[in-house]
């Protein structure tokens, strides 16, 4: 059989050295330059919040450690490949008998396990780090349905009665206490600029601490599948300066706890402007309807230039206010938030309504 | 013939398999079934401990729904002697004694059947007294767990009958009575399992 | 065929009879109890669901021989006829043959592939850009529902059953599974399985739309469909178990003379933990879907948080099937690569008793993990860490195993043929799932990317990159000993190639919108996705397509390919020394074992012996004569 194993030790650790320094070689440059390109691709959304700095950073560790692992494991495949490839006349041949080494074998168990385990203990800190309680908390009180999320700023908040709004407004740098809760089925509340999420669960009260720091208007996804409307489970948070979040506290107080502040502006309500932008706290009508008139072309709801022609003003108030009492053929029930009334100020559900049936027409 | 031979089948193709383990197949492949078993019963246990200790769900007596911890007892002991019958009948096997390999089984698949009977009579009990499996999760988790036990009894006394058909038949021999020896493992194993149920649904 | 002796004709009378019974069952209940309507759909659909299945294996006489043996009645001496195929038609028969139960495992658990495959073609379609594309939101979330089950239960889990039906057997050297009849009704309850979940399609209200995962309480509101998930997963479930309980007592009891453990292959080795796994952890699943059937079917109220249920107890039950599950979906893989890479590097596997005891490990860690599921799930925040540390110290065994097999490699003489690619693809492109997976260990990390298309690219990178690489490799390094013929070599390595680049080009770039912030399991999405996901639509198309070569090859081949010798690796290991394929009885003479697997390298060096103390012959040609040494 193969000559090789009738090599002298001395042979052997020849050949063996022979390869060994180019592989290695090898191995450490495209380590190197993946490390390099790992760190250089830029993975997340513009960070958000004092949560999202210890997170990134983790990242990059963890390309650190682990890119030279992949990278290293391909370079080594890929070296074997070209250099001990069989090559004609070689078709009889066998490879030295090597059973095994226990150095070899103890370095690549002890080395990933210290590895491992750092890895661990920083992340047990960072962990610690972005959930550890601040002071002068704000509590929010997050509630998840099918398919929306309400929130209620609590009497600590508010000074007054409590808020709910089915947008979140946070000032900036204020560290904030979700307390996140769900009617029905498992939702999850996630902001990816903040970096953090928590399921809403069904009986049980969840919390999750962010710190928002930039301001700006952010995605909220709802990342737990909860059903045919997951995908459109979505909303916006506001941070806004400190000054703005009062200002915005107040108006809503006056308004009942209902609309105000957001898109229609207060004054003259323009029932347009609710179906595409929603009040502030209502969900935007055109994230789930197509309607010319207002420009949009969702398809979760009823394409409305198709239904409304043939609904009186009282119907469509009736689809509003309670969008569940008959279903449009063809769409899930319960997919249409059932919250407007609360959400909309009766004139302006009177704009929307009145809007809707002019362009019916 | 030797080990390796197929369930329940005493002729295998050419050549002979190989035995190369002193235990017998089929005992080995109802050893490893009741692990698997254990574990359905571990799944069921780990609702009972969810819904009770983690939620910390108060556990009977709840909404002055009382469970009948002595009939249950009484039931309990049933099983258990149905465990000393079916040692009985098996001893009966091994040394060639038909009589008791009859009357042992039919002991066995009577208490066994006793035990059911008692267990399905409770059960219409509580549901009268409004104790049904979707007025509280400690109904489910009872009833869960009881049921997935009372489950298991029946497919024991199902083995266990067709033990005891063959037996009538003539079957069983002292060196050939795995027929009466793998059902009565099973049928051991469930009594076990129930003295865990009840401790936990009933004393504890 | 008549209808009294057993067979399809049968089969089908006893769906009926089922179908009828499950009727007469749920109306005359209702009946009594004077519920209406007496007649209630949901309900008999459920029962038929459970009953006509069994109706129909009854009818097909995969239980008349334990039926004549619970009677008393003579049993039929066994006059072989379950043996051996001789038509194509053999394989659509009952048949107590492992080499025909691995054949028919494998092909039917492809079919499940490929359809699996298409519904995952359908969702890339509609992913194709933002918006709604032709499928609406229930459809779509009943299409990932469906791809993910049908390919774990359906494809994974059973093809690896299957290709180790054919070979374990020979490898230890025993001429059939220990419970031929068992491993019967464990493979003809999958095509039931199925049939089932693929049915659901056409329930009212649509197919089962929840995930794979099926967490309640969704999954107790949602409509009928949901059902054909509950109950088809009992029946893959059961399977499974039969095969594992199958193979545990055959590798315990039935090793040829010689073969003490220690020089069993690592693919008996590996199958050896994988049935541990098995037979531990899957009664856990059929819990948990019992508990949402009981739910459904009888009111039970285990997830009613409102009555003091615990909804997250699901979670716990499921994840302690499913993780485990994950190593079910892995472990014969590793045996396959490390049969393969020992054969065509020409060299023994590098630290073989650690590549075993990794394995076990691997069984013994791999149910303290679950909870890395559900690190955001709200449950007590203080599992969170223990539950890391032992996810990531799981990167220990099998980093042991990635490092034993580059360690095979080196100084080999590397044959590198298209079993010997798909096995370096999987050593290249697992390492990169698993280390995504070391990323999620890590809790911080984790909070970000759970429930997001990084989960996705994980988990294809270790099913499709890990578990589907070593399938494809085994399939082309056994289809000579399964069929007798050889496959097309350049096909093969086209194969590999298209597949390798397109795997990576449809999930590599998934691992950057996750982690951007696309959520799963959602079939839309926000503009800001639209360039990636139109290239990875893109791309999957043709990562499907390449299926397409391979179902040529494999076809083409077996109907007219050349056919093959008995050994044409010059492998070791005992299957390679019968024919191809192998006689019914798979020896003629029972081999003994005098060696280790893998004793490539050493002259002469030989794994088992036939009677008569004959060293194994190998095939003309394929012998090493001196004259072939530098
Ligand atoms: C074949 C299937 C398979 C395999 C083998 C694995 C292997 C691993 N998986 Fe994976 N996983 C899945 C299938 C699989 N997974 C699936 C399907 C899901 C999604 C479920 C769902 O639908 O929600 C999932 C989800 C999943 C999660 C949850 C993510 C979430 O939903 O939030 C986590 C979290 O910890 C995880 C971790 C791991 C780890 C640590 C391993 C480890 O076993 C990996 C170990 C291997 C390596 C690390 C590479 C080789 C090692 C070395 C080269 C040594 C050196 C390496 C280091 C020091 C880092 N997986
Ligand atoms: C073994 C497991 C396995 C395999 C092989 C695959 C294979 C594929 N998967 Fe799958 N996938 C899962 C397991 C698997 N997946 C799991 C567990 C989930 C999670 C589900 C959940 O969230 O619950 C998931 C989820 C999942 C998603 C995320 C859905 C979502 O969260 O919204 C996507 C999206 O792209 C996807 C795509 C694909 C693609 C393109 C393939 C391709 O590789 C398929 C290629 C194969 C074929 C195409 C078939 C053979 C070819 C032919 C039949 C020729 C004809 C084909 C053409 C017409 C081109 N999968
Ligand atoms: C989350 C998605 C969603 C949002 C937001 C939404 N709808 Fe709907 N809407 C639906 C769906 C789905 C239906 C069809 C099912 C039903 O009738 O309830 C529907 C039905 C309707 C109908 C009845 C159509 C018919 O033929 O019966 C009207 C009118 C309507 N919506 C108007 C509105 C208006 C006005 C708003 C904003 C205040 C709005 N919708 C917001 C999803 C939504
Ligand atoms: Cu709510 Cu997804
Ligand atoms: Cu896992």
């Amino acid at each position: 059989m193969a000559a090789r194993e009738e090599d002298t030790p001395i042979q052997h650790r020849q050949k063996d050295r022979a390869a060994v320094l180019p592989m290695v070689l090898i191995v450490v440059v495209s380590a190197t330059t993946g490390v390099i390109l790992g760190l250089l691709i830029d993975w997340f959304p513009t960070p958000a919040s004092t949560q999202a700095d210890p997170i990134d950073t983790l990242w990059d560790v963890l390309i650190i450690a682990s890119v030279p692992i992949f990278v290293g494991v391909q370079a080594f495949v890929l070296y074997c490949v070209w250099r001990f490839r069989m090559r004609p006349g070689q078709e009889l041949q066998d490879g030295p008998p090597i059973h095994g080494n226990t150095t070899l074998e103890v370095v690549w168990t002890v080395i990933p396990a210290v590895l491992i385990l750092g890895l661990c203990a920083y992340s047990f800190f960072i962990l610690e780090d972005i959930e550890e309680a601040k002071a002068n908390e704000m509590r929010i009180n997050v509630t998840g349905q099918q398919f929306t999320w309400t929130f209620e700023y609590p009497k600590s908040v508010t000074g007054g009665k409590p808020i709910r709004s089915a947008q979140l407004y946070v000032p900036e740098d204020r560290p904030v206490h979700f307390y996140v809760k769900s009617q029905d089925v498992l939702h999850d509340f996630w902001v990816p600029a903040w970096r953090m999420k928590i399921d809403a669960v069904p009986g049980i009260e969840t919390k999750v601490r962010m710190t928002p720091n930039r301001l700006g208007r952010y995605s909220i996804v709802c990342a737990e599948l909860c059903g045919i409307g997951h995908a459109y489970m979505r909303q916006t948070a506001n941070v806004v300066s400190q000054e703005d979040f009062d200002e915005w506290l107040r108006s809503k107080q006056q308004r009942g706890g209902t609309a105000g502040g957001g898109a229609a502006g207060g004054e003259e309500i323009d029932g347009k402007t609710i179906f595409t932008e929603g009040n502030g706290e209502s969900t935007a009508c055109g994230a789930c309807h197509a309607l010319a008139d207002a420009g949009t072309n969702a398809t979760t709801g009823p394409n409305l230039d198709k239904v409304l022609p043939g609904m009186t003003p009282e119907q469509i108030r009736e689809a509003i206010v309670d969008p569940n009492k008959e279903i449009e053929e063809g769409f899930g029930e319960g997919i249409m938030p059932d919250n407007f009334e609360q959400l909309l100020t009766p004139e302006e559900l009177d704009a929307l309504v009145k809007y809707l049936d002019e362009v019916r027409k | 013939m030797e080990a390796a031979a197929l369930p329940h089948h005493d002729h295998h193709g050419p050549p002979p398999a190989n035995s190369s383990s002193r235990v017998e197949p089929q005992l080995l492949g109802m050893l490893l079934f009741i692990i698997s078993e254990i574990m359905v019963f571990g799944a069921f246990f780990t609702a009972y401990f969810f819904i009770r200790v983690v939620a910390g769900s108060d556990w009977f007596p709840v909404e002055d729904f009382e469970l009948p911890k002595v009939v249950a007892g009484v039931n309990t002991a049933i099983l258990v002697s149905s465990s000393l019958t079916m040692h009985w009948a098996l001893e009966g096997a091994k040394h060639g004694n038909r009589a008791h390999l009859k009357s042992g089984l039919l002991l066995t698949l009577l208490l066994g059947s006793t035990f059911l009977f008692v267990q399905i009579n409770e059960y219409v009990n509580l549901t009268q007294e409004g104790l049904t499996p979707s007025v509280l999760a400690q109904g489910s988790v009872f009833y869960g767990l009881t049921g997935l036990h009372g489950a298991h009894v029946f497919i024991g006394l199902t083995l266990l009958l067709f033990a005891t058909i063959r037996a009538f038949r003539g079957h069983f021999t002292p060196d050939e009575h795995r027929g009466v020896e793998v059902p009565g493992i099973y049928w051991h194993f469930v009594d076990v399992m129930w003295i865990l149920v009840y401790s936990s649904v009933y004393l504890l | 065929m008549s209808l009294r002796s057993a067979g399809y004709p049968r089969a089908g009378l006893f769906g009926l009879l089922g179908l009828a019974f499950s009727y007469a069952l749920v109306s005359s209940i209702r009946a009594l109890y004077g519920w209406d309507p007496v007649v209630d759909g949901e309900a008999v659909a459920r029962v038929a669901m459970l009953a006509v299945p069994l109706f129909m294996l009854v009818g097909f006489g995969l239980f008349d021989y334990w039926f004549y043996w619970a009677a008393g009645k003579p049993t039929r001496p066994e006059d072989h006829s379950g043996h051996g195929a001789f038509s194509w038609r053999d394989y659509f028969r009952p048949n107590t043959d492992h080499k025909v139960i691995g054949i028919q495992y494998t092909v039917t658990s492809f079919v499940f592939l490929f359809i699996g495959g298409l519904l995952a073609m359908l969702m890339r379609a509609e992913l194709a850009q933002p918006g709604r594309q032709f499928v609406d939101a229930d459809t779509y979330n009943g299409l990932f529902s469906v791809h993910a089950s049908i390919l774990i239960f359906l494809f994974i889990i059973p093809v690896f059953a299957g290709l180790a039906n054919f070979v374990l057997p020979l490898m230890i050297g025993a001429p059939d599974m220990a419970f031929p009849r068992l491993n019967a009704l464990s493979y003809w309850l999958l095509p039931l399985a199925g049939t089932m979940m693929l049915l659901s399609f056409f329930a009212p209200g649509g197919s089962f739309a929840t995930g794979w995962t099926a967490y309640a309480p969704l999954s107790e509101t949602s409509p009928i469909g949901q059902e054909f998930f509950t109950i088809g997963v009992q029946f893959a479930g059961a399977s499974s178990i039969a095969t594992a309980l199958n193979f545990l007592v055959t590798i315990i009891t039935m090793r040829a003379p010689g073969m003490s453990f220690f020089r069993m292959p690592l693919l008996v080795w590996a199958n050896f933990s994988t049935s541990l796994l098995v037979v531990i952890a899957t009664p856990f699943i059929a819990a948990s879907q019992f508990f949402i059937l009981l739910d459904r079917a009888l009111g039970f109220r285990y997830f009613d948080a409102a009555l003091g249920g615990d909804v997250l107890m699901y979670q716990h039950v499921f994840w302690f099937y499913s993780h485990p599950a994950v190593y079910i979906m892995m472990l014969p893989g590793f045996g396959i690569i490390s049969e393969i890479i020992a054969v065509k590097a020409r060299k023994p596997i590098f630290g073989y008793r650690m590549m075993a005891f990794s394995l076990l490990a691997i069984v013994v860690l791999g149910f303290t993990v679950w909870a890395h599921h559900m690190f955001v799930s709200g449950m007590q925040s203080w599992i969170r860490i223990p539950m890391m540390i032992t996810t990531a110290v799981i990167a220990v065994p099998t980093g042991i195993k990635i490092f034993s097999w580059c360690a095979t490699l080196w100084r080999g003489v590397l044959r590198l043929d298209t079993p010997m690619l798909f096995a370096l693809g999987f050593l290249t492109m697992f390492t990169l799932g698993g280390i995504s997976g070391v990323m999620f260990a890590m809790i911080p990390i984790d909070i970000h990317t759970s429930d997001t298309y990084f989960v996705v690219a994980h988990i294809h990178y270790v099913l499709f990159g890990g578990s589907v690489f070593t399938i494809l490799a085994g399939v082309y390094y056994w289809f000579p000993k399964m069929t007798g013929r050889m496959y097309d070599e350049s096909l093969g390595k086209l194969h590999f190639w298209l597949t390798f680049v397109f795997f990576n080009l449809s999930f590599g770039p998934m691992h950057l919108i996750g982690v951007k912030g696309m959520p799963r399991r959602v079939y839309d999405y926000s503009e800001a996705f639209a360039g990636w996901n139109l290239m990875i639509t893109i791309s999957s198309l043709c990562l499907g397509l390449s299926f397409l070569v391979f179902a040529y090859n494999i076809v083409a081949s077996w109907r007219g390919g050349p056919r093959a010798a008995a050994n044409p690796w010059r492998a070791l290991t005992l299957e390679w020394q019968v024919s191809s394929p192998p006689p019914v009885f798979n020896f003629d003479h029972i081999p003994t074992v005098v060696g280790g697997p893998y004793e490539y390298g050493t002259p002469g060096a030989v794994h088992g012996v036939f009677k008569g103390g004959a060293r194994v012959e190998q095939p003309a040609g394929a012998a090493v004569e001196p004259s072939s040494r530098e």
